[in-house]
């Protein structure tokens, strides 16, 4: 285990919880990302692990010693977010100065300088000052620097920020090889997308709490859906209600009541997730009579299973209704989804507000349970 | 290898700065303008011109003028007050931007700890000044032997003397800009601290030349009071002569009273702003120290006894005059008195506390 962290918490000044128990697991050999709306405290986490903060309280290993001793931190390479070097130094010079922080001896700094600076694609520019450097070549560099020390765990935080999408690419690719060298790379990043092309494993945080954690594969399915794409004879409510009647008639019950009674399929407001479905505004739901939740918005039926058996008698009821069928899709939920789905209370369905817990702590609003294979 | 590393990297930093190249010419300048003087037989030189002066060779020798022009021009004028405003200039953002968002985070990641960081900055801040010096310094160490014919290795101890001098306002500017995270705020906090330590030694070296006057001023009513008691003591004097001795006596003994209570009155204010004085740095006694191991007593006789004849001062007139020049001579001897240990010693205490309160804050901080 490269990370293991169990209970990290972080109060400011007494009263604002950055941090309120943080427990994670990054394994060797993986790219982890880790997410989470602004202020959630994913800054403060990667700091307390670089001892840039100090930990209110904080148990657990980084590669296998404690948190912080000079040891690690000579194993890890860091990329802070926001980063600014001496303006006056080449970027070999950078890379030279940061390598002799971490202990490097001259003659390998000059050796590894010249290869990663060739590596991120900025070996032109290497005698040149960086206050010459646009902000893609600062990322470069600083992503040079963060492997200087031939680390054996790489943290990035917001690697790919003002990067261009060539760079991004090459930055997703030296990801990717880092990890073939046998390196763990943990990545900070609001960049979804690019997360769920790269990631191994994920943590989203919230509002100081791990909220969900596991492979994306695990994470996303949970949400596996199939959605019915039904061409309707009159758009608009009048449509949605057809379609209503249609799935009431074959069997469809009312979310919860279990009852067969007509006013079963009423229309709801709902922001809360169903099963993992998304829901929008003035969406319709209920249950297969096999248990499967439904959703049913405009011309689009979905269904909370990857069992196309549970859907047929839907897609039957629908053909024998005479409506055509547009799209059969099989779904899984983007990473985007997840975190969406993270960010939501689950008691009020509005987002939670941005930024740390103020004053005395209380529970973990954010905390949902961990899912998936390995925590 | 990485403290070594800091160090490199802030003579880059300086060296990037308009202002260190600045300084380093206008040293040139100021060096080539002390080799521009020169003394001889009649006053003083500038380049070919002649200029007749109170100073010249029959007063003092060529190497002591220079050694005087060096300390009191070149280094009190110039490197301890002129110089170290710029340097504070230059180096009063040293923290601020070691610490500033975006830098501090790459630093604070490598296996170094907190409080040598700290430290080591330290140091960097004082690298402007001892190059600045150790320039100044050679180029004067030539000029002197060059032009006085003296080769004195001596003046290399400027080096030592003006970078604990800056030492002390750069550990409190340090600190300060740890606190306030704003180099503009640093440096008037710093400036004002400057002032205050003036101030305070200001006050101190006034109410010292105070206390010694008016210590000299009851040493001699004591001489008359004693002579008084003689006076009435004195073998066959008449009933009439004893009384007006008594009468005199009593007189300069009242007077005696008035002038110790006077010298007691000043020598408890001294001692207070002494006591104040005990537990800040001396910046000016640092550099006057330069001064005492250049330049020996001897070596400024002539030119003090050819001085003024002690009537000019504020103790010169009144019921109990007191020769100035016997005023300077005193506080000259008491000043001389304060050992090095004093002077610098409690001036690093104080050094030392600004530092570790600095280097626990730096420990402690979230960045």
């Amino acid at each position: 285990m490269v990370i293991d962290l169990d209970e990290v918490s972080k109060v400011y000044r007494g009263r604002v919880h950055a941090l309120r128990g943080i427990s994670m697991k990054v394994h060797k050999g993986e790219v982890f990302g880790l997410l989470g709306p602004n202020g959630a405290g994913k800054s403060t986490l990667v700091k307390v692990l670089t001892t840039v903060v100090r930990p209110t309280s904080c148990r657990g290993t980084m590669l296998g010693q404690p948190v912080g001793t000079k040891w690690v931190l000579g194993r890890v390479g860091y990329l802070p977010e926001h980063h600014k070097f001496p303006e006056y130094l080449t970027g070999a010079q950078v890379l030279d100065y940061y390598g002799a922080l971490s202990g490097v001896r001259r003659r390998e700094r000059r050796r590894r300088a010249e290869g990663l600076l060739r590596q991120v694609g900025i070996s032109a520019w290497q005698k040149k000052k960086v206050k010459g450097y646009s902000k893609g070549m600062r990322q470069r560099l600083g992503i040079a620097q963060a492997l200087m020390n031939d680390p054996d765990l790489v943290m990035l935080d917001e690697p790919t920020d003002g990067v261009d999408p060539v760079g991004r690419r090459d930055i997703r690719n030296m990801m990717v090889e880092l990890r073939e060298q046998g390196r763990t790379v943990f990545i900070n990043s609001h960049l979804l997308s690019e997360l769920e092309m790269i990631c191994d494993r994920v943590a989203i945080i919230v509002k100081g709490v791990v909220a969900m954690q596991g492979t994306i594969q695990d994470l996303t399915d949970y949400g596996r859906r199939y959605e019915i794409e039904v061409e309707l004879p009159q758009e608009g409510a009048g449509g949605t209600k057809g379609l209503q009647t249609l799935l009431r008639a074959s069997g469809v019950r009312a979310l919860g009541a279990g009852s067969t009674n007509d006013a079963m399929i009423g229309v709801e407001t709902l922001a809360a997730p169903v099963l993992g479905l998304p829901v929008g505004a003035n969406a319709v739901r209920g249950q297969l009579a096999t248990g499967e939740a439904v959703v049913v918005s405009g011309s689009t039926i979905r269904i909370g299973t990857d069992d196309p058996a549970p859907i047929q008698p839907v897609i039957d009821a629908v053909r024998r209704a005479g409506l055509s069928i547009r799209a059969v899709k099989q779904m899984r939920p983007s990473l985007e989804d997840l975190f969406m789905r993270a960010v939501v209370d689950p008691e009020t369905g509005q987002e939670f507000t941005p930024g740390a817990e103020v004053g005395r702590a209380k529970g973990k609003p954010g905390a949902q349970p961990t899912m998936g294979g390995r925590p | 290898m990485k403290l070594l590393a800091i160090l490199h990297d802030q003579y880059r930093a300086l060296a990037a700065g308009k202002i260190f190249w600045v300084v380093l010419v206008l040293s040139g300048l100021v060096v080539a303008a002390f080799g521009a003087v020169g003394i001889n037989k009649t006053g003083l030189t500038v380049l070919w011109w002649e200029f007749d002066a109170i100073f010249n060779t029959s007063l003092l020798t060529p190497a002591t003028f220079y050694k005087l022009v060096f300390v009191n021009v070149g280094i009190k004028f110039w490197l301890a007050w002129i110089a170290s405003i710029l340097a504070l200039i230059s180096t009063a953002s040293i923290i601020p931007e070691f610490i500033s968002s975006g830098a501090i985070e790459l630093t604070l990641s490598k296996p170094i700890s907190r409080v040598k960081l700290y430290f080591t900055k330290f140091l960097a801040g004082l690298l402007f000044v001892t190059l600045q010096v150790g320039v100044f310094t050679t180029a004067a160490f030539l000029v002197i032997g060059v032009r006085g014919g003296t080769w004195e290795p001596g003046l290399f101890w400027a080096v030592p003397y003006t970078v604990l001098f800056f030492s002390y306002l750069f550990s409190m500017c340090a600190l300060l800009g740890l606190l306030t995270r704003s180099s503009l705020a640093a440096l008037l906090l710093t400036f004002l601290f400057w002032f205050v330590l003036f101030g305070v030694n200001a006050t101190e070296q006034s109410l010292h030349y105070f206390k010694t006057g008016y210590a000299l001023q009851v040493e001699k009513v004591e001489s008359w009071v004693e002579a008084a008691e003689q006076k009435v003591q004195g073998p066959g004097q008449s009933e009439e002569a004893i009384e007006r001795s008594k009468k005199e006596l009593a007189t300069k003994q009242t007077q005696l009273e008035r002038y110790r209570a006077k010298a007691g009155g000043m020598g408890r204010w001294h001692g207070y702003f002494h006591g104040v004085k005990s537990v800040m740095p001396k910046s000016s006694e640092t550099i006057e120290l330069l001064q005492r191991t250049l330049v020996s007593e001897a070596d400024l006789e002539p030119l003090a006894a050819s001085g003024n004849d002690g009537q000019g001062g504020f103790f010169s007139r009144g019921e109990v005059p007191v020769s100035e020049r016997e005023i300077q001579k005193r506080l000259a001897a008491s000043i001389a008195s304060r050992s090095f240990g004093w002077i610098v010693g409690t001036s690093l205490v104080f050094e030392a506390v600004v530092l570790g309160i600095g280097a626990l804050v730096f420990r402690r901080r979230d960045f």
